[in-house]
């Protein structure tokens, strides 16, 4: 055997070793299961598929969480990881499935709203695979997903993706992100029937509010921030407003622009009578200009290069040396969610939502994300879902 | 990263092999401070390999779909006549060919598209035509370099309006204008002066000779079917099924074997091919790998933090340089970890994002002909069968570079100026 030939196979014998050990390490982490624990709220759990009969057996379906009142009254819609990079939506959303009680009127949660998605990763851009919350009885490990749904769920992508039924070009790559594909088809892309599904919750359910949870780099513009259309505003303006008096944290409103296409809260206040809000929270791991992408910088938000942006007047939100940690981003959430739905059931009485037993920013902060996550091992097993 | 590619480039290791070492060195060198951790090494090189799969399997059904229209002769006969309708009318038959060149481009977002597609018969007729093989890999790299910035699908501005909440609209006039102009002052400039010349008698005497059977329906048939494609999710996209790219040629390639008047043995063809394209292949697969450990290990977010850093009438000069070269190193990863922060920044402080998306997409193409990818130079310099160095090749663009760079970084200065093209295109 000459040393050329004994120089490729050594080679092919490595890239063996690599592509095997990176596979194994792929493969798990599409499969590995986060167990969502049913609250004392939750009374009933369906599909998404239920509503939309195309993502039946495919990576896209996910559970859908009813939290209903004893005493009638209107409806509210949490959709949490819409982008799986944006993993404070998750965390939120899980606190209100685990904790809320409802007094009156329902509330729907979708946690992991593009479930293809947090089964993929994000080629090019280095992220972790999982990430750890602490809480007081160990920690409870998550799958860092991406924003797309997986190609490996939905492809090929086209040229350029049009959208339905506006005819807006958008990137080929939005074709496989939930929140450019509202409000969705039938018989379209998955990423389509999956926002198809969530509108045919809103229209048989009569949902009153829909929030959609995300989070955004502190260089974007729309950080934040709550995203509304005119028939939202009114709603938004009142919880800024009083979340800045009474919490003392910055949520500004941005107005949803009326001829970007596809996005949950230009889409769905176009398409039904649900009133949309979106929430950023700002996440300073999306950032470009951030040292290494790890789950410190995705967990603290500590960034040296973001620190020094700031001083120089380069961000869109305050940062300094604590960086803006999980709790901030999961307590901010979880206050303006408490404070639209307060709101909303001030402006119409009849269709009020009232909710307990859902902490708020400052309690978040003093306690940790993890402290308001309950124990897989002492939970019975019927009220644990696997996604 | 920097010192193991030198040191590679120094043991004269092949650029990709160059480029693996820069990037598997940079994962070690991370791993000690487990950024990445080396438990995770092997994961991102495997994942960063596929960051570019789809482009590699466009580049690859393409460049099969081109070979056999070649093979079957349709090359040799488009040339024939375009030399022999429009041979004694330069201006027509230089902008005729750069129009050829754009069309597919522009359809599918990618300049190697057009190279791969066109590229080979419209060289072959800047070769009858007098323009040397050096001036038509240079007219090609630059107008195919503005196909993929014109519009409707320019992949650039894609990635930046979805990485800035800007909506992919009001673009068609920003793009258009500068890009025709452009365009033709590129041919002009390189292609109107007649390095040698002939009689058309001799030129189409001396040309290869076409089966027969070959018609006009032949050639134009596969084309046909591969825009026909494209545009029929154009008109009807709720109803036509999503094919992708790599399989409209495959569809395309299809139908050109079956309407060859020459028998081709498709599997040897393929093989050649694949051959052919490996070095290109392998750069794709390598620039993916490169840019998730930089990410991994905080290299690309200090080269953005750099850009970001810098003053803002430096940072308007150092633009003819950054975004070029982002592109030669990153191809589209450029766009992400330069042009999002960059726009973000231009936006916040008062220029137009939707122009200023427009003047940084004709500077990215540009990069297209640097290394260590050249991604489009270097296919430019292969279908027009150019065997000098690549230097000198790229040397000769030297005019229409300068050219397209004043005129991008001009329209981001003046972006709030030309807002009116904005409003024009909606």
């Amino acid at each position: 055997m000459t040393s050329i030939w004994k120089i490729k196979i050594i080679l092919l014998a490595v890239i063996l070793a690599v592509t095997t050990m990176a596979g194994i390490q792929l493969y798990r982490h599409r499969h590995f299961q986060v167990p969502f624990l049913a609250g004392p709220g939750v009374t009933k759990v369906v599909s998404l598929s239920d509503y939309a009969k195309g993502l039946k057996g495919t990576m896209a379906d996910t559970y859908v969480f009813f939290l209903e009142g004893k005493k009638e009254g209107g409806k509210a819609l949490i959709l949490g990881n819409t982008h799986s990079n944006e993993p404070a939506a998750l965390l939120s959303s899980l606190i209100f499935l685990e904790n809320a009680v409802m007094d009156k009127g329902t509330l729907i949660i979708i946690p992991q709203f593009n479930n293809s998605g947090s089964r993929s990763t994000r080629p090019g851009d280095g992220y972790p695979l999982y990430f750890d919350i602490s809480t007081p009885w160990g920690k409870k490990t998550f799958r860092m997903g991406n924003r797309d749904a997986s190609p490996v769920d939905q492809w090929p992508d086209p040229d350029v993706y049009i959208h339905y039924p506006d005819r807006m070009l958008l990137s080929f790559l939005d074709v496989r992100n939930t929140n450019r594909t509202w409000p969705g088809r039938a018989d379209g892309p998955l990423m389509e029937q999956v926002t198809f599904g969530a509108m045919e919750i809103m229209k048989h359910e009569n949902v009153d509010i829909a929030i959609d949870i995300h989070g955004a780099e502190t260089m974007f513009p729309v950080t934040n921030c709550i995203v509304a259309p005119d028939k939202s505003m009114r709603i938004a303006t009142m919880t800024s407003l009083i979340i800045k008096a009474k919490e003392g944290f910055e949520s500004h409103v941005e107005p949803s622009p009326s001829k970007f296409r596809g996005l949950s809260h230009r889409e769905i206040g176009d398409y039904c009578d649900t009133l949309p809000f979106l929430l950023e929270a700002p996440l300073p791991f999306l950032d470009q200009p951030t040292g290494p992408k790890t789950v410190d910088l995705l967990l603290d938000g500590k960034d040296p290069f973001l620190l020094s942006l700031s001083k120089k007047k380069k961000l869109f939100v305050p940062y300094d040396e604590n960086g803006w940690p999980m709790a901030n981003r999961v307590g901010q959430h979880c206050s303006v969610i408490l404070e639209l739905i307060r709101q909303y059931s001030r402006k119409k009485p009849d269709r009020a939502i009232k909710i307990q037993n859902v902490p708020r920013y400052a309690d978040v902060i003093k306690n940790g994300v993890g402290f308001y996550f309950q124990d897989p091992l002492k939970k019975d097993k019927k009220n644990i879902y696997y996604n | 990263m920097v010192l193991a590619y030198t040191v590679a480039k120094w043991r004269k290791l092949s650029v990709e092999t160059s480029m693996l070492s820069a990037a598997v060195t940079g994962g070690l060198a991370g791993a000690f401070i487990r950024t990445p951790p080396i438990g995770e090494l092997a994961r991102h090189l495997v994942e960063g390999s596929f960051t570019y799969l789809d482009v590699i399997l466009v580049f690859t059904t393409a460049t099969i779909f081109m070979a056999i229209v070649s093979e079957s002769g349709g090359i040799d006969y488009v040339v024939r006549g375009t030399i022999k309708y429009f041979y004694n009318f330069r201006l027509i038959v230089l902008l005729l060919l750069m129009f050829i060149i754009l069309i597919p481009g522009a359809l599918t977002g990618a300049g190697s598209v057009s190279i791969l597609v066109v590229g080979a018969p419209v060289a072959l007729a800047f070769g009858y035509l007098g323009i040397s093989k050096r001036r038509a890999a240079a007219i090609l790299f630059i107008v195919a370099g503005l196909s993929a910035a014109a519009p409707p699908v320019n992949i650039w501005a894609m990635i930046l309006s979805a990485g800035t909440a800007i909506p992919y609209v009001g673009f068609e006039l920003p793009l258009g204008i500068p890009v025709l102009i452009l365009g033709t002052f590129t041919v002009l400039v390189l292609g109107w002066k007649r390095e040698s010349s002939r009689d058309k008698e001799s030129v189409l005497k001396d040309m290869p000779e076409v089966p027969g059977s070959m018609t006009w329906w032949k050639v134009l048939l596969p084309f046909l079917t591969f825009f026909g494609l494209i545009s029929v999710y154009r008109i009807w996209p709720f109803s036509f099924p999503i094919l992708g790219l790599s399989l409209q040629f495959v569809i395309a390639a299809i139908v050109a074997l079956l309407v060859s008047p020459k028998r081709i043995n498709i599997l040897v063809l393929s093989r050649d091919t694949i051959k052919r394209l490996l070095p290109l292949l392998t750069t794709m697969i390598i620039v993916g790998m490169l840019q998730q450990i930089m990410t991994a290990t905080g290299v690309r977010g200090l080269l953005s933090y750099a850009v970001i850093s810098t003053p803002l009438i430096l940072l308007f000069f150092l633009l003819a340089l950054i975004i070029p070269f982002s592109e030669g190193v990153l191809t589209y990863g450029g766009a992400a970890i330069i042009g999002i922060p960059l726009i973000w920044f231009l936006d916040s402080i008062g220029f137009h994002a939707t122009i200023a998306i427009a003047g940084l997409s004709l500077l990215w193409p540009l990069g297209d002909g640097l290394p260590p990818t050249a991604l489009i130079g270097r296919l430019s310099v292969m279908v027009s069968k150019y065997e000098g160095s690549y230097w000198r090749f790229l040397r000769t663009t030297w005019l229409p570079w300068i050219v397209i760079t004043l005129t991008g970084i001009l329209m981001i200065i003046f972006s709030s100026k030309l807002e009116f093209l904005v409003r024009w295109s909606m």
